[in-house]
């Protein structure tokens, strides 16, 4: 049995629909990642998931035990990182993880070691005495994260616990949390970025409300429909339009060059009279394999 | 479960010693307040400055004068105006009163005939009319009965207790107790809640297996206990400074103030369900502070107020509060005399308190 389980689950403010009809399951010691853009829903789907939020419709279980109703039995296993930085700025760092040992109950000997354990992965240790707010993005964050495990959760929840933090922080954070993983935690996290879902056991693509695909970060690229290919040439606006004009095609600005999309059952020499009207050299196409964002891109327009 | 009480009260303690803003409103408010109001607020009335006209300029004409100015409620001087001029001074703001004696004052007096004298006052200060008005009625009759020998076919013979000088100070530091007391705990406890709401940290709490009664305690102790603390500096620095009396049993007061807590705490409580910032918390606390104050009989005598404001007052819990701090301070009030006061609290505490803990335990879970 999966030791999260979200059924159907549907939410709206007003008349916008922030989580509509969505379903998943995580099983126990898995990274499940929820990848969308900011606005997707994944905060809904996670303050669900931590019974802050009552769902209009459907059903949020942790352990066999519904999250809106039977929170308080969920608490003990459940360690939750909220997407802005919640813990006491005016407070050190060891004042915030004795205050959260004390909420938790860790405390003496059980506290003493769980605290050195917490430093010896955050590396927060020479930083003990500093105040919260003095703490940089990444080291805000890995003391979040210490306190959300101070009671050795089984299951963690993390909305956005990379955004805004420097790329070396970003990566320093997720080997912990792979770290966690060897250790059996499970964790469920959201993220805007795509090289965290590589990262991640299995993916979920979250867009208005709902889900697109969900699979393990090799295979979510295979659902890629059409093929791809990478054009060499200015990305500039006039280029771009002029691409999209050709019929069956769809251009993307992609780093330094263009990456455009050709429909299901369309072949480069397809378009190519149709390419070079337009001015261009089909010998500047060079096939490439799509990855998840150029998937995600795709799942998005089509929805 | 206590546990995670004492590190709520820890937590809460190191941020009120660690914030500048909160230190300045725990330490230095009290004493500030008392220093204005011991020393600015005098509502007794001295050194009124008296033009006196005096058309009469016998022995005892002057004599009188001279007697008006004993005890310092008066400063007479010869007037300089002229008498149909004497507004001038009041406009200017130089003179308080002015004092005719007309002529043939002392040749009256002597032969204990019929005598009337004037006195003009600047009405734009009432409080100071009413109780100059008052004082030179006094002094006249005083000296027509001791140097004339003039008897007044009645007489009051007065002995005011509890206060005989009539000295503001007694009577504004258990006014200046009471309202310390409503408007710190009131203020921090609704403020700290607030503010754990802004940053994201009470949603934080909701996750942890903390219940939301041991949340609630844990955010209102130690407010309880800083405003314990707040009268306890009041009333040293109202005792060693300003000499204030303390008749009654100062165990006696502290115990009624836990009780009046249960209400100001259940307030700040209330207004932290009902607000989404601090500013907003803020304000209410201060508006209610404001109708708190003024109808507690802090300033004006509750009897003095129109009847329908008078009724108002009683869904003020301060103003039960104020009753029994004068009570037990200054007139040593024991606890068989206060108890109206005291069942009065109590219900104000278990209405305020439970409602609002309800409330908050229900936006808790």
């Amino acid at each position: 049995m999966s030791l999260v389980s979200v059924e159907s689950l549907s939410k709206s403010y007003r008349e916008i629909r922030a989580v509509d009809d969505f379903s998943f399951a995580v099983d126990q010691g898995e990274i499940y990642a929820l990848v969308g853009p900011d606005g997707a829903g994944k905060t809904t789907i996670i303050r669900t998931l931590c019974g802050l939020i009552n769902p209009d419709s459907g059903v949020a279980m942790i352990d066999g035990l519904d999250c809106q109703r039977k929170f308080e039995s969920i608490k003990p296993i459940l360690g939750y990182m909220p997407q802005v930085f919640s813990l006491y700025p005016d407070l050190t760092v060891t004042e915030n993880l004795t205050f959260y040992g004390g909420i938790y109950g860790v405390v003496g000997e059980d506290y003493r070691t769980r605290v050195e354990y917490l430093y010896r992965f955050s590396n927060l240790k020479p930083f003990a005495d500093r105040r919260a707010q003095a703490l940089s993005g990444g080291m805000k964050q890995k003391l979040a994260l210490s306190c959300a495990l101070m009671h050795q959760p089984r299951i963690l929840i993390l909305d956005e616990p990379t955004t805004g933090v420097d790329p070396l922080s970003r990566r320093q954070f997720w080997e912990i949390l792979l770290e966690l993983k060897k250790q059996g935690v499970t964790i469920i996290v959201s993220t805007p970025y795509m090289d965290e879902v590589a990262r991640s056991d299995r993916a979920c693509f979250v867009f208005k409300g709902k889900k697109l695909a969900e699979g393990t970060p090799a295979a979510l690229p295979g659902l890629f429909e059409g093929s791809l290919y990478f054009c060499d040439c200015r990305p500039t606006v006039q280029t771009l339009e002029a691409l999209n004009q050709v019929s069956n095609v769809q251009a993307r600005r992609f780093g330094g060059g263009i990456h455009v999309y050709l429909r299901k059952d369309v072949t480069l020499p397809d378009i190519a009279t149709e390419l070079t009207r337009a001015g261009f050299d089909t010998g500047g196409f060079r096939p490439i394999r799509p990855d998840l964002e150029d998937c995600f891109i795709q799942l998005m327009e089509e929805s | 479960m206590s546990e995670a009480f004492r590190g709520l009260v820890r937590k809460e303690f190191i941020q009120v010693f660690r914030d500048r803003n909160m230190l300045r409103i725990v330490f230095a408010v009290p004493i500030i307040q008392l220093l204005l109001f011991g020393y600015v607020v005098k509502l007794e009335v001295k050194n009124i400055r008296t033009d006196v006209y005096d058309f009469d300029q016998t022995r005892l004409s002057r004599e009188f004068v001279n007697s008006t100015s004993a005890g310092g409620y008066f400063l007479p001087t010869p007037a300089e105006t002229p008498l149909l001029n004497l507004e001038s001074s009041f406009q200017r703001g130089s003179r308080d009163m002015a004092l005719i004696i007309p002529d043939g004052f002392g040749k009256e007096l002597e032969s204990r005939g019929n005598i009337t004298i004037g006195l003009v006052a600047d009405g734009s200060d009432a409080n100071m009319t009413a109780i100059g008005t008052g004082y030179m009625t006094r002094m006249a009759q005083k000296y027509a009965r001791d140097v004339v020998g003039m008897r007044m076919p009645l007489n009051v013979k007065y002995n005011v207790l509890y206060n005989p000088e009539a000295e503001s100070v007694y009577f504004m530091v258990p006014g200046i107790v009471a309202t310390l007391l409503t408007m710190v705990t009131m203020m921090l406890t609704a403020m700290a809640i607030v503010r754990e709401r802004e940053s994201g940290t009470l949603e934080q709490l909701l996750v942890t297996p903390i219940s939301p009664y041991t949340l609630l305690a844990g955010k209102v102790f130690p407010f309880a206990i800083l405003g314990l603390f707040e009268i306890s500096l009041a009333l040293v620095v109202g005792v060693l400074w300003f000499d204030i009396p303390f008749v009654g049993s100062p165990l006696l007061l502290f115990a009624l103030s836990a009780l009046y807590l249960l209400t100001t705490l259940g307030m700040g409580l209330f207004f932290s369900t009902v607000t989404s910032t601090q500013q907003q918390a803020m304000f209410f606390a201060w508006f209610f502070s404001v109708f708190a104050i003024l109808t507690s009989g802090f300033f004006t005598p509750i009897f003095n107020m129109p009847q329908w404001l008078q009724y108002v007052t009683y869904i003020n819990p301060m103003r039960f509060f104020m009753n029994i701090v004068r009570g037990i301070m200054m007139k040593g009030a024991g606890l068989m005399e206060l108890l109206p006061d005291i069942y009065t609290l109590v219900i104000f505490g278990l209405v305020v308190f439970t409602f609002s803990a309800v409330r908050f335990s229900k936006r808790a879970s």
